[in-house]
C-alpha cells in the first residue's frame, strides 16, 4: 500500500484493520429470554423515565414501566415478569442510575403483548407518527441514543431536502448494523419513507461503506420493491475509510455538502438516521411495537464464539458473553460500541442499553498502560484528521499549559474520532488532549462572559 | 450455549478510546531508520576499513552514553532504548570522513546528543538536526581532521597506514570543475559515484545503498519523497549553471542528507508542502555554500539553516482545513 502512495507523495490514509470477518458471515441470532434485565431509566440523552409500576408488579412484555418526561421517552418491559427491584445498578455510561430490575417469567405467566398491524399505517398524520415514535421509546441506535422524535421534529427555522440513512457501520468489529441490513432491507426501507413522510423531504440516501456490497444491493432491491411515488430512494456505495459513518463525513460524501463546525445536518438541509433506528421507526409506527431488543455484535479475540445477537434491551452483558462461549483468553478489556469510538467498561454486570452496537472482547495490552511519549512531529495525525485539525499542536500546547491557545488548531471543531490518535506512533491521547483544550476553552468563554455582563 | 461457565465479574483494564492502534511506534519507526542506514555504513567500513568501523562505533557510543547520562542528571526514565539516539550517531558517523580519530568522533556523539538534543528537553523538542549539530562543532573543533581525513576506497586491505586524499568536491574547490571530474575518471565516472568508490565520508559515498535504505523507509511509509525532491530539485536548480548538476547530484553527503536528514520527522515540516520547500531550500543553500561558500560541502549547513526555518513554514503550510463551501448544492 505505501508504495503505491509514492505515486501521490504520501503516505496515505491509515484505516484501522476492520477486524469484521469473525462476525460478518453470522446471521443475527436472537438470545433466548435472559433471567433478568437491568433497565436504567436514562438510556438516552433527556430527560429519565419516571416508572409506573412498583416492586412486586408483574408485566408483560412490551407493557409501558416508566413514562417520558420533558425531551425524554418512556421505557418498556423487554422481558415478561416480575418488578424485582427499582434501585441503583451499574450502567455503561452512567456508572450507576436508576433501573428497573425484572425477573423473567415464563410464557404462562405474563404473556408478552401484541402489536397488531394499523391497516392506515402510511398514510397516518405527521403528528401521530411523532407519538408513536417517541411512545416506542426509539433512540438513535447507532450509539448516539438521542430521542428520535426530537430529531425528527424540526426547530421551526430548519428546512430539509434530504433525509440520510446511515448504513457506514465504520467502527473496525462491528457488523450488527451490516446483518440487518442484509436481513430486514424492506423494514428499513419503510423506516426511512415513513421518516422522509415525517420531515417532508422528496429524497432518501441510504450511505453504505464499499466493504458492504451486497448489504447495499439488498437496500437497492427494497427501495424497488415498494410503492415510493414521487420520494427519491437512493442506494450510495462511499468509500470504505474510518471515520466515513460519521455524520460529517458521510453528509459529505452522500451530498458533496459541509456541515460547519460545531453545526448540526440541520444546516444543510439533512436529517441523518442510522439504518436500525429506521427498522425500529417502521416497528413503531406499523405496529406501535415499542423498542424492546437491539442487534449487537458480540466479537473481539476475548470470545470464544463471535455472533450477531438480538437481545432484549437490559440484558446483562454477561450473559450475551455466555451466549456467545464464554470469554477466550486473557481478556482485558470490554468496549461498549465500537473500538474507536467506543467506550471502555470494567465488568460485565452493566445492561445492554438501547444505543450499544457492539461490545468487543480485546485482550493483551491497551493503549496508553505504558504512558505515551513526546510528539515526534511525524505529521501522521494531519493525515489521518477527516477535518484537517492539527492535533499535534493541540497537544503539544495542552501540555505546555496554554490549552486555549488551540482554537486555531481546531480543538473545537473536533467530533473525536480517534484516528489521530489511532495512527499517533508515541501513543499520544490526542482525544484527550483536545477533550482538555475544549474544556479550558468553554470555561475561558465562560468566564468573558461573566466579565462582560 | 447457555452452560458456559459465568464470565468472571473481575475488573477489566478501562482506558480512554480509541482501544486500537497502529503497531507503529517512536522506537519502532527509529530501529527501522537505522537499519535501513546499515547498508551504506556497511558499505563504508568496506570501502574504507577499520577506520570507519571505529568513527561509527566511537560516534554511536558518544551519543548514547550522553543520553543516558542526560537521563540521569535530568531524572528521567531511561530513553536510549528508542533507538533514536543509536539514529543520531549513526547518522553523524556517517557523515564524518573514516580517518577521524574515534575520540574525536566519541565527543561529537555526546555533544550531539547534549547540546543538539536534551539541553531541548529530548526526544521531540529539539530544533535542529543533533546529527549536524554534532558534525558543525566537530568541523569548528577539529577543522583538520574533518577536512582532509578522507581516505582512498578499497586502499585499506592493500597498504597498512591509510593514505589521505582529497573528495571530489575538495578537488573542485581547489582545482576547478575539470580536476573533479578527472578525480573519479573522467565523464564515466558517474558510475564510480553510483557504487560509492570515491573517497569521501563514511557513509555518504555509495548512493546505491542509501538508495536502497531509502526504499526500505518508503515502502514503511515512514518517510515521503517528498522533501528529498525538494533537496535535488533545488540542487539542480543551484548547479545548472555549472554545467555539472551531475556531479554535484551525485557527490558529497546530499543523498544521505536529502533522504535521512531532509525526512527526520523532529526537525522537518509536518505538512507536505512545507517539506517541499525545506527540502528545495537545503538544496539550493547547499548549492550556494558548495559555489561560493568557504567550505566544498555545504549539505550540513544547509540543513541546520533550514531546520530554523521549519516553525515559520509551519505556520505558512498548513493542512487543508474541511470549511463549509458556500451554499449547498
Amino acid at each position: 500500500m505505501p508504495l503505491l502512495d509514492l505515486l501521490t507523495l504520501g503516505r496515505g490514509p491509515s484505516h484501522p484493520e476492520p477486524h469484521k470477518g469473525a462476525t460478518a458471515g453470522r446471521p443475527i441470532e436472537d438470545l433466548p429470554p435472559p433471567a433478568e434485565v437491568i433497565l436504567p431509566l436514562q438510556q438516552h440523552l433527556g430527560d429519565p423515565a419516571l416508572p409506573v409500576v412498583k416492586k412486586g408488579d408483574v408485566v408483560r412484555r412490551g407493557q409501558k414501566i416508566a413514562e417520558a418526561q420533558g425531551t425524554g421517552v418512556p421505557l418498556h418491559a423487554t422481558v415478561g415478569g416480575r418488578v424485582k427491584s427499582i434501585d441503583r445498578q451499574p450502567h455503561p455510561t452512567l456508572v450507576q442510575a436508576l433501573a428497573i430490575v425484572l425477573a423473567s417469567a415464563p410464557e404462562a405467566e405474563s404473556a408478552p403483548l401484541e402489536f397488531p398491524e394499523d391497516p392506515a399505517w402510511r398514510t397516518l398524520p405527521r403528528e401521530e407518527m411523532l407519538a408513536r415514535i417517541r411512545e416506542a421509546g426509539i433512540v438513535g441506535l447507532g450509539g448516539a441514543a438521542f430521542p428520535t422524535f426530537r430529531k425528527l421534529q424540526l426547530p421551526p427555522d430548519v428546512k430539509v431536502d434530504t433525509l440520510i440513512i446511515n448504513g457506514a457501520e465504520c467502527e473496525p468489529y462491528l457488523t450488527a448494523d451490516y446483518r440487518l441490513m442484509l436481513a430486514e432491507p424492506r423494514t428499513i426501507v419503510e423506516g426511512a419513507m415513513l421518516m422522509a413522510r415525517i420531515v417532508d423531504v422528496p429524497r432518501v440516501l441510504f450511505g453504505v461503506e464499499s466493504d458492504k456490497r451486497d448489504a447495499a444491493a439488498a437496500l437497492e432491491a427494497a427501495t424497488r420493491g415498494v410503492e415510493a411515488g414521487a420520494l427519491e430512494l437512493r442506494v450510495k456505495v462511499v468509500p470504505t475509510r474510518y471515520p466515513q459513518g460519521a455524520e460529517k463525513q458521510l453528509v459529505t460524501a452522500l451530498t458533496g455538502r459541509v456541515i460547519p463546525p460545531r453545526m448540526l445536518p440541520y444546516a444543510v438541509h439533512v436529517v441523518v438516521q442510522n439504518v436500525a433506528t429506521a427498522a425500529a421507526v417502521r416497528d413503531a409506527v406499523r405496529y406501535r411495537r415499542p423498542l424492546l431488543d437491539r442487534v449487537v455484535t458480540v466479537t473481539g479475540p476475548g470470545v470464544m464464539e463471535p455472533r450477531n445477537v438480538r437481545a432484549p434491551v437490559g440484558t446483562p452483558l454477561a450473559d450475551l458473553v455466555r451466549f456467545c462461549g464464554g470469554l477466550a483468553g486473557e481478556v482485558t478489556r470490554v468496549i461498549s460500541g465500537g473500538p474507536m469510538m467506543g467506550r471502555a467498561l470494567p465488568r460485565l454486570d452493566v445492561p445492554l442499553i438501547k444505543g450499544m452496537n457492539g461490545l468487543v472482547l480485546l485482550t493483551g495490552k491497551g493503549p496508553y498502560e505504558e504512558g505515551f511519549g513526546p510528539c515526534i512531529q511525524c505529521g501522521r495525525c494531519l493525515d489521518a484528521c477527516p477535518l484537517g485539525l492539527e492535533p499535534n499542536h493541540i497537544s503539544v500546547r495542552v501540555e505546555a499549559g496554554r490549552a486555549t491557545e488551540t482554537v486555531e488548531f481546531g480543538a473545537e471543531e473536533c467530533y473525536e474520532c480517534g484516528a489521530c490518535s489511532f495512527v499517533c506512533p508515541s501513543q499520544r491521547p490526542l482525544v484527550q488532549f483536545v477533550q482538555v483544550a475544549k474544556g479550558a476553552l468553554r470555561k475561558q468563554r465562560q468566564n468573558l462572559q461573566a466579565v462582560t455582563k | 450455549m447457555s452452560d458456559a461457565p459465568a464470565p468472571e465479574q473481575r475488573p477489566f483494564v478501562v482506558t480512554p478510546g480509541p482501544h486500537l492502534r497502529v503497531s507503529e511506534t517512536t522506537a519502532s519507526i527509529m530501529w527501522w531508520v537505522n537499519a535501513a542506514l546499515v547498508p551504506t555504513a556497511a558499505w563504508g567500513v568496506y570501502a574504507f576499513g577499520p577506520p570507519a568501523l571505529e568513527v561509527i562505533v566511537f560516534a554511536v557510543a558518544g551519543a548514547v552514553g550522553a543520553e543516558w547520562l542526560a537521563n540521569r542528571l535530568m531524572k528521567q526514565r531511561t530513553t536510549i532504548r528508542d533507538g533514536s539516539a543509536v539514529c543520531t550517531g549513526l547518522l553523524l558517523a556517517l557523515t564524518l570522513p573514516p580517518l577521524v580519530p574515534g575520540w574525536a568522533a566519541l565527543i561529537g556523539g555526546a555533544f550531539a546528543i547534549l547540546l543538539g538534543k536534551m539541553i531541548f528537553g529530548g526526544l521531540g523538542y529539539n530544533i535542529f538536526n543533533p546529527a549536524m549539530i554534532g558534525r558543525a562543532f566537530m568541523m569548528a573543533s577539529f577543522p583538520v581532521a574533518m577536512t582532509t581525513g578522507f581516505s582512498i576506497p578499497g586502499a585499506w586491505y592493500s597498504r597498512l597506514e591509510a593514505v589521505t586524499t582529497a573528495t571530489p568536491l575538495g578537488i573542485m574547490r581547489e582545482h576547478g570543475m575539470a580536476a573533479a571530474v578527472h578525480s573519479i575518471g573522467g565523464p564515466e565516472g558517474w558510475f564510480r559515484l553510483l557504487i560509492g568508490m570515491r573517497p569521501g565520508s563514511v557513509g555518504e559515498v555509495s548512493v546505491i545503498l542509501i538508495t536502497v535504505g531509502a526504499v526500505i523507509l518508503l515502502a514503511r511509509g515512514i518517510i515521503t519523497l517528498v522533501a528529498p525532491l525538494g533537496v535535488f530539485a533545488g540542487l539542480a536548480l543551484m548547479t545548472s549553471f555549472s554545467g555539472m548538476a551531475w556531479l554535484h547530484l551525485l557527490s558529497g553527503g546530499v543523498w544521505l542528507g536529502a533522504f535521512f536528514m531532509a525526512t527526520d520527522y523532529v526537525t522537518s515540516p509536518s505538512t507536505r508542502g512545507g517539506q517541499f520547500v525545506f527540502g528545495v531550500l537545503i538544496g539550493v543553500l547547499t548549492g550556494m555554500i558548495r559555489m561560493w561558500g568557504g567550505y566544498p560541502e555545504g549539505i550540513c549547513f544547509a540543513i541546520l539553516i533550514a531546520n530554523a526555518m521549519v516553525p515559520a513554514l509551519n505556520m505558512w503550510f498548513r493542512p487543508r482545513r474541511v470549511q463549509a463551501a458556500g451554499a449547498p448544492s
